[in-house]
């Protein structure tokens, strides 16, 4: 309008959250069936959250591919040849890949039983680390944008699949008491963490630059702000971590309530992380 | 527009030849740089594409082009680096002209209306059924009366070729669209110092008055001179101050824009003068020596124009004018320039003359960096050459406006209703005043659907123009990279010849038109008995070329028609230098314009057998060639008395004020203060009604709201993309706001070139439906993101003509604009023909033998009146 | 700067015996006409509703002192460029010997990290309809017209740039007109603080324009109905 004006859009869209928010799950409950191992508390969970994580780990790993604009190239990206080792995504890619080799590996383990088990959930929850890592890196490398920039993106996105994992399994946990007590600590400690880190986070970028307070702005206000601060902050992570502190959290429905507002928040946060500091360069 | 050929020889035949330059500031050593084009790759295998050079005509300022083939497609077009004026760059329009070819909506084959006039029902044709048609209703028009075949076009490119089918058909009713461009533009001008137009040397100039130019987005012409303002403004330091009642492109590039209030650009240049005059800052040699008055006539005759009378009219501080004024007279070269801004109002003329009198007073006249003559070259009709019209057209040459030599085609409507004329059989060409003029559909609309009035209508044209629509048979035309046509335009200081050439087979059926022309006389004259066939014995659009160009002198010499195939354009007057972006002679100097062509000297030759007046007016067998000054035989300006005519007294005859003067519109002084002037504009990327359908220009630019001041917003209580109503005493519309800095608080202004209701699907965002005429679709069209076609203001705009140049004045309209009420949807628009024969009535009121001419002009009261004047033999067009 | 000094390996300014292509973009010389977006539209067949140039513009004072400001954009064939670091299959890559950034269509996944890490928008997604060119829904973006500038022709929007306020040439020879341009005048990067070496050098820059201003966060709504319609259409 006017005479004539010109824009561009966001480069990655909505999938990409969901794909964040599905992998930091998958990458949660690796590391759940992996703690079984050392935590009898855990046991009955083992293999479900395992199977939990193979499953989505297949939904995410072809979302993912699907939002390439040329899935049938991805195999281009195990290409040696053409490997760029700068790349986060590379090395995400072989995290994924190896993660989920290693994944079947144990999930056939289980079944047949016996000890190696143990030591193949080690290797998977080494590589299941990765992947909250990485993608946390995808962002960070952006140095470009406000917030995707800062260092502590990989760390939050651990805590976030910590969380997660532990929302998730905390519905498959049952009615196992000792279970859920267990979850519900882990989700008390992750869901806090990462309420420290979006504190860290949403102070230094309101104190810095334009670009950054803009961003502040973008993500404080109008519908990112409700999904963001109101969904991500206020009823994923503030109010979880109540909920779980007053005495109906320690009872079953009480840490389902609270996992399944993690859920809610981890995905809400996702999404506005990606998508809010996006949006300021979309006008520049 | 169609320049008249300059036919005066002397202003022909500046030399090709180049003086000695200038040598720019030395740099030791220079690089190997890449070249400025010339070639062209394809990106996907490297392979060289095949370049043909032709001529732009997107729009009319005619670029040298290069288009460049692959897989016989047009794939790409250039400048042509060999063409003086053009340099190698075109415009974004010119960029993307292969899309008048591809467009998948263009008609491919003849087609005959099967549904009501304008139901969009057509039947394809052969050629043969519609040359037949054609033919039998021409046969029974001629029987009438010749005059009765109505020719209206708007683009005229032919190069006579339309004129010589009038011709050849006996009828001089031949009507164009200057009335609706710029007519009074040329008509203040012609009978000042000749030509209808200026050349400004802006490369060289210091300083540049521009009063109404859109120079960086249109006007005439707009990459050539572009190309020259920003060398002027950034290499030469120069100072541009821009008067716009918006801020164009230009207005904000300009040093300074000022915001000035409509229509009165003549009062401020009247003033710019006073001062001049007062503070003696003038060039009294120059005026003394070569214009038609003295410097005491000229101080006595603007003691009037004060400073303090024009900024109460203009809202431009005294301060503004009286800086202005000292700057421009001291800063040496200075120029000025204007286009329609100052000439589209009820008197055009006279602000045009205001105008271009600051740089004739100031001696900055034919200068480096001044205020130049045109340069053009012409070429030679095929013989033989039918002769003129027996009879004169009231429609071509209204009696009511002698002065207006542009003819005043946008109230031929009015005077068709009235039956001042009979019309049989009504051809369009390249013109659609249905979208294009004041009154737009309800007006053209209105006269083209009502079969009485015109009985058989042909549209000779390659797109479903608003006014093709209409139309009872469609002749497919092609579009400009199918024609053969010849050109020359004085867009630059060097005058050249160039041609168009088809760049493949024109597509589908489609008959480039001065072929299709041919055919149809050809139907007429079968065996050449009517004495018709003579004039049109031509193979194809090649061979008549040769009959322009093959004896042109010089060009014949450098290969006549066959280098102009080659290279597109003649003389060549150097090479483009990748380093500069100019051209250099072979020395590598830049070339260098001839100035002061009013001072060549006429040869001994010339001056044998000619006879030198009391005023030094030298005239040899009844003409005037020269003019005699210090003993010096000059050839002066190209007018009667080879002088420049400040006074023109032509026009007191008429009872015109003969000496530079300003009207006031009288019903801008009781305007009201809840209403505005609606003005309109033209935007960089699109051509009239032409572009709308060109896919790269309407991604840029596809919807025109309304540009309001945020004052007015306020006033309103609208902001950008809110509805408002705009309502003129003719009609109403609807349309989005959009509120903006640059823009005087009483001004609206609404660009033209949107709000299409035909010209294909694209242009009316109807892209569901498939191509109908024979035009292959562009996948691309499946990537149109927009959803906004814009509204067309020109319903709403009354006519109004200038009693002397009979231009409408478009940016006159006096409008209401409110917040849209909660019935008006966007897009509503209402024109009333009624109401619109109202204005036009009011406005021929005007003319020198309307009652309100003599209210307008107490300094003429010794005028005898119309009844004095002697009716003048027309010259026919 | 010493060979020894090279922050970055990939960097080719002043590497010996190596071109290093730039554009300085006079924006004293821009008149905002579009001859380049459309030219380079033409140039490579680039489909509606993406662009590898564009020349946006801003209105920048209060009435009567009004000003209209173009900062013609494109890629910048940044000397250190995230894009390139960022594509995991290397699709996107510099040539040494020029600078220039390009693609390999046939490789490219379409993962778009090379659009999220490109600072200045520079880079967009194919759509899968063109006229007549077969490459879709992979990353495209300007090339510095590699394949005209190696057939010694300046890239298509300098061609027909009418202010001539694109110029292109060889950084690395200091008698190019570039060069000269560089040295003698003033010059501005886009977001330098990205430390991308972005070679495209403005002169006259105005800061109306490369810097966010507050009406980033207000979205200019001159450009809402705009934006929308375009979401609506590519299903954003
Ligand atoms: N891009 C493009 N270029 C074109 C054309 C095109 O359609 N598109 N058409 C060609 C043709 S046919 C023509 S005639 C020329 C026309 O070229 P121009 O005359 O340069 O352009 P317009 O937009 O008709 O009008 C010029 C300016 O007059 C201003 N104006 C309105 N009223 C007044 C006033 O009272 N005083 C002053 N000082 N200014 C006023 C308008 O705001 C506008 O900016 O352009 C030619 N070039
Ligand atoms: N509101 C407003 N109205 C204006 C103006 C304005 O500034 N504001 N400007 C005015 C000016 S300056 C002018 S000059 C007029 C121009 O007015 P016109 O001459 O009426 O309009 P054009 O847009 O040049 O195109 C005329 C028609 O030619 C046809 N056509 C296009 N290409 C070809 C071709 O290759 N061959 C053939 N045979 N036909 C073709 C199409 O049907 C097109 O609609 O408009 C005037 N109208
Ligand atoms: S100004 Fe543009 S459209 Fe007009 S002739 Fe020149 S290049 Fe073509
Ligand atoms: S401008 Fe963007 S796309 Fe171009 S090289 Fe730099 S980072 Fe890459
Ligand atoms: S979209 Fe293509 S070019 Fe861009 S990072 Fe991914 S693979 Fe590389
Ligand atoms: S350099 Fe070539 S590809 Fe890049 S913007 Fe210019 S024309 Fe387009
Ligand atoms: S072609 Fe040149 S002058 Fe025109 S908009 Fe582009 S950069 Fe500016
Ligand atoms: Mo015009």
């Amino acid at each position: 309008m006017g005479d004539f004006v010109w824009f561009h859009d966001v480069s990655w869209h909505a999938t990409y959250a969901i794909y964040f928010f599905i992998i930091g799950i998958v990458a949660g409950l690796t590391f759940l069936s992996f703690l079984s191992w050392h935590n009898e508390a855990l046991r009955p969970i083992r293999a479900s959250s395992a199977w939990g994580a193979f499953v989505l780990l297949a939904i995410g790993g072809l979302l993912l591919i699907a939002d390439l604009s040329q899935p049938l190239r991805f195999f281009n990206i195990l290409n040696p040849f053409y490997l760029n080792f700068g790349s986060p995504l590379a090395w995400g890619a072989l995290n994924i890949v190896s993660f989920g080799i290693v994944l079947v590996v144990y999930l056939f383990m289980l079944r047949k039983g016996g000890g190696g088990g143990r030591w193949m959930a080690g290797i998977a929850a080494l590589l299941a680390l990765g992947l909250p890592i990485y993608t946390g890196f995808d962002l960070t490398v952006h140095q470009s944008r406000p917030v995707w920039n800062t260092p502590i993106i990989p760390v939050l996105f651990v805590a976030m699949a910590i969380a997660s994992g532990s929302a998730a399994a905390s519905l498959l946990a049952g009615s196992n008491a000792e279970t859920r007590a267990t979850l519900r600590q882990y989700l008390l400690w992750s869901t806090g963490a990462v309420g420290v880190m979006l504190v860290s986070i949403l102070g230094t970028t309101h104190h810095g630059g334009s670009a950054q307070e803009l961003t502040y702005l973008i993500l404080t206000t109008g519908t990112m702000g409700l999904i963001f601060v109101g969904i991500g902050i206020v009823a994923g992570t503030a109010a979880p971590i109540a909920l779980l502190l007053a005495p109906f959290g320690r009872q079953q429905l009480g840490v389902v309530l609270a996992g399944m507002l993690v859920l809610a928040g981890g995905a809400a946060l996702r999404y506005a992380l990606l998508m809010g500091p996006q949006q300021l360069q979309t006008l520049y | 527009m169609d320049f008249p050929k300059i036919t005066r020889r002397t202003f022909l035949q500046v030399s090709a030849g180049t003086t000695a330059a200038v040598a720019v500031a030395p740099r030791l050593l220079h690089a190997m740089e890449n070249e400025l084009g010339g070639k062209d790759f394809s990106p996907e295998n490297a392979a060289e594409r095949k370049a043909i050079p032709v001529n732009c005509h997107v729009c009319n300022i005619q670029d040298g082009a290069i288009a460049y083939v692959e897989n016989d497609r047009v794939v790409k077009l250039e400048g042509n680096p060999e063409h003086v004026s053009t340099r190698g760059r075109l415009c974004a329009k010119g960029n993307s002209g292969m899309w008048y070819s591809y467009d998948p909506d263009r008609i491919l084959y003849p087609l005959k209306r099967v549904g009501a006039r304008g139901e969009g029902k057509w039947k394809r044709i052969t050629w043969d059924e519609a040359l037949t048609e054609v033919a039998g209703k021409l046969d029974a028009a001629l029987k009438e009366d010749p005059n009765t075949i109505m020719l209206k076009y708007g683009r005229n490119r032919t190069g006579g070729t339309l004129e010589r089918f009038m011709k050849t058909l006996g009828s001089a009713t031949v009507l164009n669209h200057t009335s609706v461009c710029e007519s009074s533009k040329k008509v203040g001008q012609e009978p000042t110092w000749g030509p209808d137009i200026e050349t400004p040397d802006f490369a060289n100039a210091k300083y540049v008055l521009n009063f109404g130019s859109n120079i960086l987005e249109a006007a005439y012409f707009h990459n050539p001179l572009s190309q020259r303002v920003t060398e002027g403004r950034v290499d030469n330091h120069m100072k541009i101050v821009t008067f716009d009642v918006r801020l164009s492109n230009t207005a904000g590039f300009s040093d300074e824009w000022i915001p000035v209030f409509p229509a009165t650009d003549g009062a401020v240049a009247l003033a710019i003068g006073h001062v001049i005059l007062r503070e003696d800052l003038q060039d009294s040699e120059f005026i003394d020596t070569w214009t038609n008055v003295t410097v005491d006539e000229l101080k006595a005759h603007y003691a009037q124009y004060t400073p303090e009378w024009a900024a109460k009219i203009s809202g431009v501080s005294v301060q503004t004018i009286e800086r202005i004024a000292r700057e421009f007279a001291t800063t040496k070269p200075a120029t000025l320039f204007t286009y329609r801004g100052p000439a589209k109002h009820l008197y055009g003329s006279y602000n045009e003359k205001a105008c271009m009198m600051l740089p004739i007073m100031t001696g900055n006249v034919e200068k480096r960096g001044g205020y130049c003559l045109p340069r053009g070259m012409g070429w030679p009709q095929p013989m033989p050459q039918p002769s003129g019209p027996k009879q004169d057209s009231v429609l071509a040459h209204p009696p009511e406006y002698p002065l207006a030599a542009h003819k005043v085609s946008h109230l031929v409507p009015f005077w068709i209703a009235e039956g001042r004329q009979k019309i049989n059989v009504a051809f369009t060409y390249q013109d659609n005043p249905v979208y294009t003029n004041p009154g737009a559909q309800a007006v053209w609309g209105k006269l083209y659907r009502d079969e009485k009035l015109i009985p058989y209508f042909i549209s000779m044209s390659s797109h479903m123009g608003e006014e093709t629509a209409l139309a009872d048979i469609i002749l497919p035309d092609c579009p400009y990279l199918e024609r053969w046509e010849p050109e020359s335009m004085p867009n630059s200081l060097w005058p050249w010849l160039g041609i168009r050439q088809p760049v493949h087979k024109s597509l589908g059926e489609s008959r480039e038109n001065r072929v299709l022309l041919r055919d149809i006389i050809w139907k007429l004259d079968p065996d050449g008995s009517r004495g018709m066939k003579q004039f049109w014995e031509f193979k194809d659009g090649e061979d008549y070329m040769r009959h322009h160009f093959d004896n042109v002198p010089g060009l014949k010499e450098a290969g006549g028609l066959d280098f102009l195939k080659k290279h597109g354009v003649w003389p060549i007057y150097g090479t483009l230098d990748p380093r500069t972006g100019k051209v250099t002679d072979k020395t590598g100097r830049e070339i260098q314009a001839e100035y002061g062509l009013y001072k060549k000297e006429l040869s001994g030759a010339d001056i044998e057998g000619a006879m030198v007046d009391a005023h030094g007016l030298i005239t040899k067998n009844g003409k005037a060639i020269g003019i005699r000054r210090d003993g010096h035989d000059y050839v002066g300006f190209p007018t009667g008395n080879r002088l420049i005519n400040v006074r023109v007294d032509e026009w007191a005859e008429y009872g015109f004020n003969p000496m530079p003067t300003f009207k006031r519109i009288p019903w801008h002084e009781t305007m009201k203060d809840d209403e505005m002037i609606l003005s309109t504009f033209k935007l960089n990327v699109h051509k009239q009604s032409r572009t709308a359908a060109v896919k790269w220009l309407a991604e840029i630019a596809h919807s025109n709201p309304a540009w309001m001041n945020p004052e007015t917003a306020k006033k309103l209580g609208v902001k950008t993309g809110d509805l408002v109503r705009v309502e003129s005493p003719v009609g109403y519309l609807v349309t989005k706001a959009y509120v903006t800095e640059g823009i005087h608080p009483k001004v609206i202004s609404i660009a033209t070139g949107f709000g299409h209701w035909e010209y294909g699907r694209l242009a009316t965002l109807k892209l569901k439906d498939k191509p109908a005429f024979g035009g292959t679709e562009d996948p691309d069209l499946d990537n149109v993101w927009w959803d906004d076609r814009g509204v067309h203001p020109n319903a709403i705009i009354p006519v109004v003509a200038d009693p002397i140049g009979g231009s409408q004045g478009w940016y006159d309209t006096v409008v209401k604009v409110s917040k849209a009420g909660p019935d008006d949807k966007y897009g509503d628009i209402h024109g009333d023909w009624d109401r619109h024969y109202a204005a036009y009535k009011e406005t021929m009121r005007y003319a020198y033998t309307g009652d309100m001419h003599r209210k307008m002009h107490p300094e003429m009261a010794s005028w005898a009146g119309p009844e004095s004047v002697k009716p003048k033999a027309s010259g026919g067009h | 700067m010493s060979e020894e000094l090279r922050v970055s390996p990939i960097e080719t300014r002043e590497a010996p015996g190596k071109r290093r292509f730039a554009m300085v973009v006079d924006t004293r010389r821009c008149i905002g006409c579009m001859a380049c977006q459309v030219a380079c539209k033409a140039e490579y067949d680039t489909p509606l509703g993406v662009n590898r140039t564009w020349v946006p513009y801003k209105v920048v004072g209060k009435y009567p002192n009004v000003k209209k400001q173009f900062l013609p954009r494109l890629c910048n064939h940044c000397d250190d460029p995230p894009c390139v670091r960022n594509c995991p299959v290397e699709a996107t890559y510099k040539v040494e010997d020029g600078g220039f950034v390009l693609q390999r269509y046939e490789r490219c996944i379409g993962c778009r990290s090379c659009m999220a890490a490109c600072p200045y928008n520079a880079r967009f997604m194919l759509p899968s309809h063109r006229t007549y060119t077969p490459i879709t829904n992979v990353v495209d973006k300007c090339t510095f017209c590699f394949h005209r500038v190696t057939q010694n022709l300046v890239p298509a929007c300098v061609q027909t740039c009418i202010g001539r306020s694109r110029v292109f040439g060889d950084l690395n020879d200091p008698n190019s007109e570039v060069s000269y341009l560089v040295a003698t005048n003033a010059t501005q990067v886009l977001r330098p603080e990205e430390g991308t070496k972005p070679h495209v050098f403005y002169i006259g820059a105005d800061r109306n324009q490369t810097e966010f201003g507050r009406d980033a966060y207000r979205k200019p709504d001159v450009m809402e109905l705009q934006r929308s319609a375009f979401k609506r259409h590519f299903d954003i």
